[in-house]
Formats: C-alpha cells, sequence, structure tokens
C-alpha cells in the first residue's frame, strides 16, 4: 500500500511539486492577509510573513522527502549521470567491464561447473542412500552373495562396459551395454518410461534373453518406435527381447551406455561368476540403516563370501573393503582437478577485480575538480558516496551481464575440454547450472566493489593513503598471478614430462581399430584363426596396407588385461597374494610394429601354435625383478588356476602398455603370450584390436564386404590414443595456462596503468628535480621503486601461497614434485619482470618530458 | 503572554489527525485552529506542519483534495481516511496513557 502510494508519488512529481508550491503561497496569502489585517503595510506584512515562515525552499525539500521519491529520483539520476559518463569515457568503460566480464564468466561457467559435478545431488531419489564398496569386492558371485546376506543394504552390481554386435539391416553395429543383477532399477530407483525392467527370472539361464533400452538408442535407431516392446533384437547373433526402455536421463553406468542385459546365474560358469572380477557393485542402505552399520556388517559378510568361492581365496581378500557413498566414490577422480580450476578462476576474478578497482581509484583522482565543484554547489558528501557506489553497482551489472555471455560460450566449450569419461558432464550440458556460479560471483564482485572503494578512502581527496592503496591492489593482484602461474606452470611442466615420456613404444602413425564379431564366424579357436588368417590376406591384398598384426587391446587403451601367475623360483604360501601379470596377446610381427625390441632370444614365430610347446615372452624389468644376475630364458611361469607352464623365450625392451604413467603398482610385471596360444581366440564372442600399417583409410570396407558380421569401432592411430591418455592433464593444464595468462595480463596492464598514472601525478615533481638536475636514471629509479617493492613482495606472497596450495594439485602432477623448482622460481621471476618492464615504459617517458613546460604547466 | 510552549514530541500527528477530523481543512486553518484551541499555548511552525501533513498523507492516513475556500481562493484541503480514523484513534489512546502516567509522576495522589 504504502508502496504503491510512493510509486503513485513517483509517477506524480511534477504535478505534485505544483501542487506543493501553490500551497505554500496559499499558506503565505492567509499569513500576510492576518498581518494586513492586524495594521501592517503590503509590503512590510510580505515581508513579515516570508520571516515567519522560515526557509520556504527547505520546507519545500522536506515536503518532498516525506513523500520518499528521493531514493528513486536519485537512484535515476545516478544511473543515468553513470550511463553518460561511461559513454563519455569509452575507453574505461570497455576495458573496466570487459576485465570484469572475463573475470565473472570464466568464474561463473567454473563454478557452475564445479557445483554441477561435484555438489549437486545424482539423478536419483534420495541419492544419499547410494553406497558402493570402494575396493577389493567385485565378480558376480561374490556381490550376489552379499545380495542375499546383507540385512543393511540392497546390493546390485554391473559390469560397467561391455561391448556387443547388434545385428540390424543387413550390418553389424557395436554397442556398448552393461550386464546387471534384475534389482539394479530399484537400488538406483528408477523405472522404465516404457515397459518393464528385469525380474529375479531374468537371472535364471535360458530366461535371461531379454533387453532393455536407452532412450537414446531407441529414438537414434528405432525412431522411438512403441511398439518395440517383445520385438528380438540380434545380439551376438542371438535373439534378445525387448522388454522396456529406460527414461532420457538414466546414464548408469555411463552415459554412453546403450542397452542393459541381465546376468546369467549358471552355476556351471563357475569362472565367469567367480573368476570374473568385471562387475562392480552399488548398493542403496536399508530404511534405518547406515554407513556405519553397513561398514560394521560387511566384515563378517565378506569372510561369508570368501567361503562360498569354489576355490581358497587369500585371507587378505576383501580385506580393505570399506562402504562408501556413491556419489563421493564417482567424483573422487574429477575432483581435485574442478576444484583447482575453480579455485584459478575464483583467483582470477580477484585479480580482475583489482585491476578494475584500481582503474576506478585513478579515475576518481581525475574527478577531483568534478567532486569540489558539486561539494561547491551543495552536494552532501553522502550523497556523492552514493553516487560513487551506484557507479560501481553499474559497472559491475554489465559486467555481468557481458560475463554471463562469456560463461555461456566457456559452458558450450566444455566438452571439448573435459574428457569424455568425466562424470556427470552429459547431465551438466542437458540441464546447465549456470545461475548459481553467476550469483556467486556477482555476489564476490559486488562485495569487493562496495569495499574497495571505501578501503580506498572513497577518494573524494586525492593522498598518499589512495596511491598507497594502488601500489598494495597491485601487490596483491600480482600475488594472485603468481599463485596462478605457478599453478600453470606445474601442470605445464607434467604435460611436458608426460609428453615426452619414453614408453617404449616408437610408433605413433600405427592405426588401431577393435575389431569384433559373433560365434558363427568364430566358433572354436581354430576357425577364429582361420577367419584372422582371411582377415590378414584380404587386407594385404591392398597395396597401401603393409602389415596387419593382431592384439587384446591396443596400448594406452587402459583396459586391463591381468593374470594371477605362480612364477618359477618364487614359491608363495597358500594364504598369500599372488603375483599379477600384465597380459599382452601377441602376433609375430606385433612387437616390430610397435617399435618394442626383443633384447634377448626368439620373437613369437608360427610355429607357436596351440598344440605346440607354451611360450611366453617378458619385460626387462620383470626379468630383472625375478631373475636378477640370471638368466630368465627357460624359466618357466603359470597362471594360478592353470597346470601348464609357459617357457620364457625371450626378453623385450620395456613399455608401457597400460598408460603414459606406467602401471598401476599392484603390477608385478609384463607379460607376452601369443595370439593363438591365448585364451582370446577361444571366447565365443571375438574382441581384438588390429594393428595396421597403412595410409589408407578404406580398409574397414574391405573387412565388411568380406564379413557383414564383422564390426569395426574406435578407428584411431596409436598417436591419438597416447594424448587420449593424457586428456585430463592436457585439459587442466590447458585451461591453467590460459587463466594464468589473463591473469598475467591483467597484473600487468594494471602495473603499467597504475605506474602511468602515479608518474603523470609526478611530472611537476620530476620536473623540478630534472631542473636540479637529477639524471634520467635516478628518475626511472625513483618511479621504479614502489613497483619493484609491490612486485618483489607480492610475488613473495604469491609463492608462499602457492607453497601451502600445491598439495591440492598432487593428484594431477606426474613427474613433477610438488615444489616444483622450475615452476616456483621461473613463475616469480617471469612477473618481476614483466611488472617492472611494464613500468619503465612510464618511467621512462616521464623523464622524456621538458621541465621547462610542465614547470609552466600551471 | 507567556512563551508558546514547543510541542511534545509525536504529539503534532495526533493534533493534525484530530484537528481535521471534524471537517477537511487546509493547512493555514490547520496551524490556526491548533493555536487558538489551545489558546495559544500551541503554536505549530510551519516549517514541521507541511512535511508532518506530506508524511501523513504517504502513509495513507489523511487524504487531500483541492478545492476553493469561502474567498474563493483555491486551495489544498486535508480530511482524514478510514486508516487516518483508526489512527487517531489509537495516537488519542497513546495520549491518555502518556497524560496518565505523566501526572501519576508529577503530582502523586
Amino acid at each position: 500500500m504504502k508502496l504503491l502510494l510512493r510509486l503513485r508519488s513517483l509517477l506524480n512529481r511534477d504535478h505534485l511539486d505544483d501542487q506543493l508550491s501553490d500551497e505554500l503561497a496559499f499558506h503565505l496569502e492567509q499569513q500576510e492577509a492576518e498581518l494586513i489585517a492586524n495594521g501592517l503595510t503590503p509590503q512590510a506584512a510580505k515581508l513579515e510573513a516570508r520571516r515567519l515562515f522560515g526557509p520556504i525552499s527547505s520546507t519545500r525539500e522536506e515536503c518532498r522527502d516525506k513523500r520518499r521519491t528521493q531514493y528513486f529520483e536519485d537512484l535515476l539520476a545516478d544511473t543515468s549521470f553513470t550511463l553518460r559518463a561511461l559513454r563519455k569515457s569509452p575507453t574505461f568503460s570497455l576495458i573496466a567491464i570487459l576485465t570484469l566480464a572475463l573475470g565473472i564468466g570464466a568464474n561463473t561457467a567454473f563454478f557452475s561447473t564445479a557445483y554441477g559435478i561435484l555438489f549437486k545431488p545424482l539423478p536419483y531419489p534420495q541419492p544419499e542412500q547410494l553406497v558402493t564398496l570402494n575396493e577389493g569386492v567385485s565378480g558376480i558371485g561374490p556381490i550376489t552373495t552379499l545380495r542375499t546376506l546383507s540385512k543393511t543394504t540392497n546390493y546390485a552390481g554391473y559390469v560397467p562396459s561391455l561391448d556387443l554386435n547388434l545385428f540390424d539391416s543387413g550390418e553389424a553395429t557395436k554397442l556398448r551395454a552393461s550386464r546387471t543383477t534384475h534389482n539394479l532399477a530399484a537400488v538406483l530407483g528408477i523405472t522404465p518410461q516404457l515397459g518393464r525392467w528385469f525380474q529375479p527370472e531374468n537371472e535364471r539361464p535360458g530366461l535371461h534373453r531379454f533387453v532393455v533400452l536407452s532412450d537414446h538408442l531407441w529414438r537414434t535407431r528405432f525412431h522411438a518406435n512403441p511398439n518395440i516392446l517383445g520385438q528380438k533384437l540380434l545380439l551376438n547373433e542371438r535373439p534378445f527381447e525387448v522388454l522396456g526402455v529406460m527414461p532420457p536421463a538414466f546414464s548408469f553406468p555411463s552415459p554412453q551406455t546403450e542397452l542393459w542385459l541381465p546376468i546369467s546365474l549358471d552355476n556351471r560358469q563357475v569362472g565367469e561368476i567367480w573368476g570374473g572380477f568385471n562387475f562392480q557393485p552399488i548398493g542403496r542402505l536399508k530404511p534405518g540403516a547406515t554407513l556405519e552399520t553397513a561398514q560394521s556388517e560387511l566384515r563378517p559378510l565378506i569372510d561369508k563370501v570368501r567361503s562360498s568361492f569354489p576355490w581358497r581365496m587369500p585371507d587378505a581378500y576383501g580385506a580393505s573393503a570399506t562402504v562408501v557413498r556413491h556419489d563421493q566414490e564417482l567424483i573422487k577422480q574429477v575432483q581435485p582437478k574442478l576444484l583447482v580450476l575453480a579455485g584459478a578462476t575464483f583467483l582470477l576474478l580477484l585479480i580482475a577485480c583489482g585491476n578494475v578497482g584500481n582503474l576506478l581509484l585513478a579515475r576518481g583522482i581525475h574527478r577531483q575538480r568534478e567532486f569540489s565543484l558539486r561539494v561547491a554547489l551543495g552536494a552532501s558528501n553522502p550523497r556523492l558516496l552514493r553516487q560513487l557506489l551506484t557507479e560501481n553497482l553499474i559497472l559491475v551489472l554489465l559486467g555481468g551481464v557481458s560475463g554471463l555471455a562469456i560463461a555461456l560460450i566457456l559452458f558450450e566449450a566444455l566438452p571439448t575440454v573435459f574428457p569424455k569419461d568425466t562424470p556427470r558432464l552429459d547431465e551438466l550440458l542437458v540441464s546447465p547450472t549456470l545461475p548459481l556460479g553467476a550469483v556467486a560471483s556477482l555476489f564476490v564482485t559486488i562485495l569487493l566493489f562496495t569495499t574497495i572503494p571505501l578501503l580506498g578512502g572513497l577518494s573524494l581527496k586525492p593522498s598518499r593513503h589512495v596511491a598507497k592503496f594502488s601500489i598494495t591492489l597491485i601487490g596483491v593482484e600480482l600475488a594472485l598471478a603468481t599463485t596462478l602461474l605457478i599453478a600453470a606452470t606445474l601442470m605445464g611442466h607434467t604435460l611436458w614430462q608426460l609428453s615426452t615420456k619414453d614408453t617404449g613404444i616408437s610408433a605413433t602413425n600405427l592405426i588401431t581399430a577393435r575389431i569384433s564379431t559373433g560365434p558363427s564366424l568364430c566358433p572354436n579357436p581354430e576357425r577364429c584363426q582361420a577367419l584372422l588368417n582371411d582377415l590378414n590376406t584380404t587386407l594385404l591384398n591392398d597395396p597401401s596396407i603393409r602389415n596387419v598384426n593382431w592384439t587384446n587391446a591396443a596400448p594406452f587403451d587402459q583396459d586391463f588385461a591381468t593374470v594371477a601367475s605362480a612364477i618359477e623360483d618364487h614359491p608363495k604360501q597358500p594364504n598369500e597374494p599372488a603375483f599379477v601379470l600384465w597380459q599382452s596377446a601377441a602376433t609375430p610381427g606385433y612387437f616390430n610394429s610397435l617399435g618394442i625390441r626383443i633384447l634377448q632370444g626368439r620373437p613369437f614365430d608360427n610355429t607357436d601354435q596351440p598344440n605346440s610347446q607354451l611360450v611366453t615372452i617378458i619385460s626387462q624389468s620383470t626379468a630383472r625383478r625375478f631373475w636378477p644376475n640370471q638368466n630368465p630364458i627357460g624359466k618357466r611361469l603359470r597362471p594360478v588356476y592353470d597346470e601348464h607352464w609357459r617357457t620364457i623365450i625371450a626378453v623385450a625392451s620395456d613399455a608401457s602398455l597400460h598408460s603414459l604413467t606406467g602401471y598401476p603398482s599392484w603390477i608385478n610385471g609384463v607379460q607376452y603370450i601369443p595370439l593363438t596360444q591365448s585364451r582370446f581366440l577361444s571366447e565365443r564372442n571375438l574382441q581384438l584390436s588390429i594393428l595396421l600399417e597403412t595410409t589408407g583409410n578404406t580398409w574397414p570396407n574391405l573387412l565388411k564386404q568380406r564379413y557383414p558380421g564383422i564390426a569395426v569401432s574406435n578407428i584411431t592411430t596409436l598417436g591419438a590414443l597416447r594424448d587420449n591418455s593424457i586428456e585430463s592433464q592436457r585439459s587442466t593444464a590447458t585451461l591453467l595456462t590460459l587463466f594464468a595468462a589473463l591473469g598475467l595480463i591483467l597484473g600487468i596492464a594494471g602495473v603499467h596503468g597504475v605506474i602511468a598514472h602515479r608518474a603523470a601525478q609526478r611530472t611537476k615533481e620530476i620536473g623540478i628535480r630534472m631542473a636540479l638536475g637529477a639524471p634520467p636514471w635516478q628518475l626511472v629509479r625513483m618511479v621504479l621503486s614502489e613497483t619493484f617493492l609491490a612486485s618483489t613482495l607480492g610475488t613473495t606472497f604469491g609463492v608462499a601461497v602457492a607453497w601451502l596450495l600445491s598439495r591440492y594439485l598432487k593428484t594431477l602432477l606426474y613427474g613433477v614434485t610438488i615444489h616444483d623448482p622450475l615452476a616456483f622460481i621461473l613463475s616469480p621471476a617471469i612477473l618481476i619482470l614483466a611488472a617492472t618492464i611494464a613500468a619503465t615504459i612510464p618511467a621512462i617517458r616521464a623523464t622524456r618530458t621538458d621541465p621547462a613546460l610542465t614547470l609552466r604547466q600551471d | 503572554m507567556s512563551k508558546p510552549s514547543d510541542l511534545l514530541q509525536g504529539t503534532l500527528d495526533l493534533l493534525i489527525l484530530k484537528t481535521i477530523s471534524l471537517e477537511p481543512v487546509h493547512g493555514w486553518a490547520i496551524a490556526k485552529r491548533i493555536q487558538q484551541s489551545s489558546s495559544d499555548v500551541l503554536l505549530v511552525q510551519q516549517g514541521s506542519l507541511y512535511p508532518a501533513l506530506h508524511r501523513l498523507e504517504q502513509q495513507g492516513w489523511i487524504d487531500s483534495e483541492t478545492k476553493p475556500t469561502e474567498s474563493g481562493r483555491v486551495a489544498k484541503f486535508y480530511s482524514l481516511t478510514k486508516a487516518g480514523k483508526k489512527q487517531l484513534a489509537i495516537e488519542l489512546n497513546k495520549w491518555d496513557r502518556l497524560s496518565t502516567a505523566v501526572s501519576l509522576v508529577v503530582r502523586p495522589a
């Protein structure tokens, strides 16, 4: 009501002003009339009435104030005044707004990303109840046993990624699937949008030929056909009936998962159920259960799981398994990176604010004349302060709006910046969390912009205080820039270490791809081998193809192929964990084509057949570890579950097949076996990686023309795979470098601006000193001394901050210590140098002025 | 004649509301009536009367209307609104309590 009245007053203010004048005039007339009646002359009455009334204009002001519209009117006036002032100095406005926009934009984008990935609740009902076991317990047998026995947690299990061939309209396509327990959807709390999910009986062998599709697959391949339910799909050459379609947002275990199949609990498949470990647990706490009760129940449960194995498991099995929240486990990998990036953009925002703050201070000094004039004309100090704050807020607002545009652009670019396997990235792109980040960044900025001018004494008068404050701001900016630059250098150094790392694999142009096919082409090892031979012949007929080799997985694919092994001369106690060896299956030309050298012995050749002697080649460091100062050739090893020993026939040079950063610490050695003698040819669904030396790209068609049932996927080069494996470090390093560069530019621009301004203020002093005979270098030194002090103190402070913060980068670094001397010496040196150069230019310019001219100036 | 006493703080609103509660009046008349009703004891400063009127109007307690006076000159007449009548009752009540309380202190029975 009152607001309405106020608004009415605001809209009618001209009319109301007239009314007020009339009213007061009427009062005066009445007074005069009374005075005349009392015997005064009209002249005297007029004067007396005025005297009795007091100051009319202030009464009028007061009446207006009572209407409470003054605030709005001032705001309108300030706003239009500010906009006019900004238009009048476009360079200043543009620089200030752009600087703020950069800071706010980057900060908004990365705060939003960090929030969306790290803190936003997962898209499942009561996501805080979802748990997982962080290590040690996996596999169908153990997890279904846990599911039966647990009283606190509803456990489900899933295969993170499984490649299937879909044969549809005469062509085979590889699809990413997941095999899950029947209760996975119930544990996650999601129901299909169409049809239904698996029932308990679908886990029984023979009843498991059902499939649930992802929304994406349903839409792209089946045109969102609502009659898809009940149709049969040919997966790995067997018919599976479509049971349901999941809702669009469902992306478990990964956004790339296209379909889900039930597990088949066939007790005759002991190896698959108890021997495979590529099956992960997820669970939902039952009502009333907590992480603690679930954890305290776990230990006795794991004892039962261990005794359920058909063979004896080491006592250490599952000893370190812990119940952890699913959401925390999911983001464990990306958390440091995202926090570092969000922190870096925050530093950038602070630098941007410092810079614009300094610009404003400098402008304030230039506006002394204007302020003095306005004070002389009756403006009150609070009134001027309010105007300055309005100006700052409008600047921030304009910067914020442009910043939001920048944030949106950055947001679009996120998928190219973050590796594909970043959790929840798809979710983030569908429903961005921009507003939160924007509000947070704007809040920080506004807070700074209402305090910086107050701290700076809101320069209504020029003073040493303001100058000192400017220099201090520069110091702070340089400190922040140093911290950023150190972080960027640490990541850059890491990237350098990684990309120049000798992996022992010299080939980079080798083409590689995943080749998969179903059981009809590859029903047994002999037919499989024949198929491979035929493929080789087909390919080598093409003149552009020189060499064809096969392996179970291309290097740097991060796929795990390991085997628990018994090793001659190194017996183990029954309850000791076995040695774990990395295992790669290879064709004879494999070593040559990857550039791995055979240091001793002979490579595989065509005499290594399934029925001939079982052979193996080990890496040099494996040989050194198990047989130091002995000849390893002729020694033997075997998988723990197999009676047949393999004889070592050669030692190969070391190669990092797993990733650039080498093998995980729990891998004790590296072993190669002939593909002909491996289990990979005896699997019903053949899945191999091809290694090709070729210049053309038509070869997949050759394969498909010959065998339509073959699917070719993930075609890439070895170099690209290698680059891909350091994608996470690369994107972090790139972004940090970008932020550091921006921080550096802003910081240096700030130094230049402030020093130029200071020098301009001191032209008179410089002129006098020159007139008195001071040599130019002394004057340059005088101007520079402040910068030097600020940059030295600032960078020292920045180094100290970085020294304390760099441990948060630890998980991202490789081959670089967190206190890397290169980063901690180079970065501050660069900053001090750049700051000095930036300050020298205006300093020298100041000494170039003609003393006679400057002295005569006013 | 003794010097007119200053208005007790906060009583101006009450005096204005009471004065215009009988019939719509203009500013000059309000000042005059207060002065006359109090036998020249209470003198309202013009400098505070008009801001007070505008404040009360902004509060929604009084309403104004421009119409000719008896002499034919157009003036701004103030009258009490519904909310103003309520406010007058509240102010009167407050005043009664205050004056009783002050009397109790300065002239104990």
